[in-house]
């Protein structure tokens, strides 16, 4: 069996111990640790596109709100239908809520292709500007739509969400963000970054890069907005701002840009830090962002960014 | 008869009133190695852009094996058989020597993108077997010393001759080479000759030469055609190109010397 299957293989089996212990861990930090994975998805799934392939989205919120609401209206509208009056098994309700998550990442990543092929097709920087826009169009969809809730939100959503599913899909989505960038295929994703018109010239169709990551990256942040809404068992349109999206631009460019294990890094201290600040109440938005601004000056190049550049014929 | 590898009918192109390339006929045929001279600005590396797709002509055409390029993306071109390098060099700078060509070796991945998910025994033989060639062309480019080095971190002459190598791993049949020899001093000049000639008969490929100065071209191009403000002014071997009143005088405003081949 190839490495990366095994790691994946071995992440799974320590997704389905912790699980099977989760009855002894303490509901606060499993929270916590659901919180985090969550990050590490969103974060991980950005890096390929901000990170690996040089473009910069401002968008992951609104294609992890598109996942959040759809998943939840599945479980929410499909879901008693589905399972009947007893209201299923555990089995069939984990069934319905995998069914329902990969439906919020296919809508999001569908969401990816109509904004990315547009955008993505033009030199320059629009992605910036158009994922912006995205954001906030998406956002005053879902305000309108009253069988979503509208402004208030859509409520009773089943905590389907488990630590099992959370750590499963940060196996995932770490290994295929970590299988392709590793790959002959996958390297196009960083020459794309370096230079393209030098990887137009050696025969890569930079546009196709740049939208299959987009679409890879709205695929899984669709996914964590399906754990999240689960796990919040309510969600508002607004909970899917401008700001979230700037929070997972911050942990990609802490952890270095295009290097996974430092993203993964970053978005843990970044969902622990509001945790720790939680006893200074009041100030901790200054502080958090008093933190951030110390930390982006005295490492630039990322926080956890240890990449040597020296030549060593 | 057939058709040249590449031929330049008319080709002309305007960037709002200054005419870069005007009405130029120009053909390479299979196997051959041409230079193109010209001053500075004369509009070498613009029709470098033309033949690669950069920039689609403003009048005439391009074609290669008979095959018009107009419409082509740069890839696709690419994907044809016609490789460039650039003047200013253009490298993957934080990709590594090897992951520099590897990833010019992707025109000829047999597996397609799914696989590297996969990873079957298909796909692992597949990158093997492109570890193998990339591995082969730095060898050949005495390069694999450096295999693992940031492409940016290597001196100024293994850069260009990284950018060659990784030209080759795209299987080119026609390698255009804009300026390889600036900056390069008399001795990396001579040896750069040598390893032109090497590549060329090895591969069996047709090479285009831009150069500004003339040593190179006048000791390895077997036809040369000069460029003068766009327009191509004459055309020949290299006895009949040093000769030529007209090139002397093109020459004449900057560096006289360099016709002379000092
Ligand atoms: N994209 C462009 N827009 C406007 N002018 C250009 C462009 N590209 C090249 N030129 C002009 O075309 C002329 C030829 O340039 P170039 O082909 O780079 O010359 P050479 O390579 O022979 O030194 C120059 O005057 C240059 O300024
Ligand atoms: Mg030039």
């Amino acid at each position: 069996m190839p490495k990366p299957h095994l790691a994946l293989l071995a992440a799974l089996l320590l997704a389905f111990g912790i699980s099977h212990f989760s009855g002894l861990i303490d509901p606060y930090y499993l929270d916590v640790l659901t919180g985090i994975g969550i990050n590490v998805i969103l974060a991980v799934s950005l890096n390929l596109v901000n990170g690996y392939t040089g473009q910069f989205s401002l968008g992951h919120a609104g294609f992890m709100s598109v996942g959040a609401y759809l998943a939840a209206a599945v479980s929410v509208f499909l879901g008693p239908t589905l399972l009947g009056p007893g209201g299923g098994t555990a089995f069939q309700q984990n069934a319905l809520f995998l069914g329902a998550l990969l439906t919020g990442g296919l809508s999001a990543a569908v969401a990816g292709l109509l904004v990315g092929v547009p955008s993505l097709r033009l030199k320059g920087d629009y992605l910036a500007l158009v994922t912006l826009g995205f954001g906030e169009i998406i956002r005053v969809i879902f305000q309108n739509v009253e069988k979503l809730g509208g402004a208030l939100g859509l409520n009773g959503i089943p905590a389907y969400t488990s630590i099992f599913w959370v750590l499963v899909f940060v196996a995932l989505s770490v290994f295929v963000v970590t299988c392709l960038v590793h790959s002959t295929y996958g390297r196009g994703f960083l020459a794309t970054h370096d230079d393209e018109i030098a990887a137009e010239a050696v025969g890569l169709n930079t546009t196709r890069y740049k939208i299959v990551a987009f679409v890879i990256g709205a695929f899984f942040a669709g996914i964590a907005g399906g754990l999240y809404g689960h796990f919040k068992m309510t969600i508002t349109p607004s909970g899917f701002d401008f700001t979230k999206s700037i929070e997972i631009v911050v942990m990609v460019i802490l952890g270095g840009m295009g290097n996974t294990l430092g993203v993964i890094l970053a978005a843990i201290l970044l969902t622990l830090l509001p945790e720790v600040l939680r006893s200074v109440a009041e100030y901790r938005m200054i502080l958090y962002s008093f933190l951030l601004i110390v930390l982006m000056l005295a490492r630039p190049q990322g926080l956890f960014n240890f990449k040597r550049r020296k030549a060593k014929p | 008869m057939p058709a040249p590898l590449l031929q330049l009918e008319q080709a002309t192109i305007r960037f709002g009133g200054l005419t870069a390339v005007s009405a130029v006929d120009f053909t390479v045929g299979e196997g051959e190695l041409c230079g193109l001279i010209g001053p500075n600005g004369a509009g070498k590396t613009t029709v470098f852009n033309l033949i690669t797709g950069v920039y689609q002509p403003t009048g005439g055409t391009v074609s290669f094996c008979g095959r018009p390029l107009a419409g082509l993306r740069v890839d696709e071109i690419v994907a044809l058989g016609i490789a460039r390098t650039f003047q200013n060099i253009r490298l993957f700078g934080s990709l590594s020597v090897f992951d520099n060509v590897r990833v010019a070796c992707n025109l000829h991945r047999a597996t397609s993108p799914v696989h590297s998910l996969l990873r079957l025994e298909a796909f692992r033989a597949d990158e093997a077997a492109i570890a193998r060639r990339a591995e082969e062309l730095l060898d050949l480019f005495n390069l694999r010393r450096f295999r693992d080095a940031p492409a940016d971190s290597l001196p100024y002459g293994e850069q260009r001759r990284l950018e060659i190598v990784r030209c080759l791993a795209t299987k080119p049949r026609l390698l255009l080479l804009d300026e390889p020899a600036a900056g390069m001093n008399p001795t990396e000049k001579v040896e750069l000759v040598r390893l032109i000639q090497q590549i060329q008969r090895q591969f069996s490929l047709s090479i285009l030469l831009v150069e500004h100065s003339m040593k190179v071209v006048m000791s390895c191009c077997q036809r040369i055609a000069v460029l003068d403000y766009g327009i191509k002014i004459a055309e020949g071997d290299p006895a009949r190109i040093q000769a030529d009143p007209k090139v002397i005088e093109a020459y004449l405003g900057e560096d006289h010397q360099s016709v002379a081949g000092h």
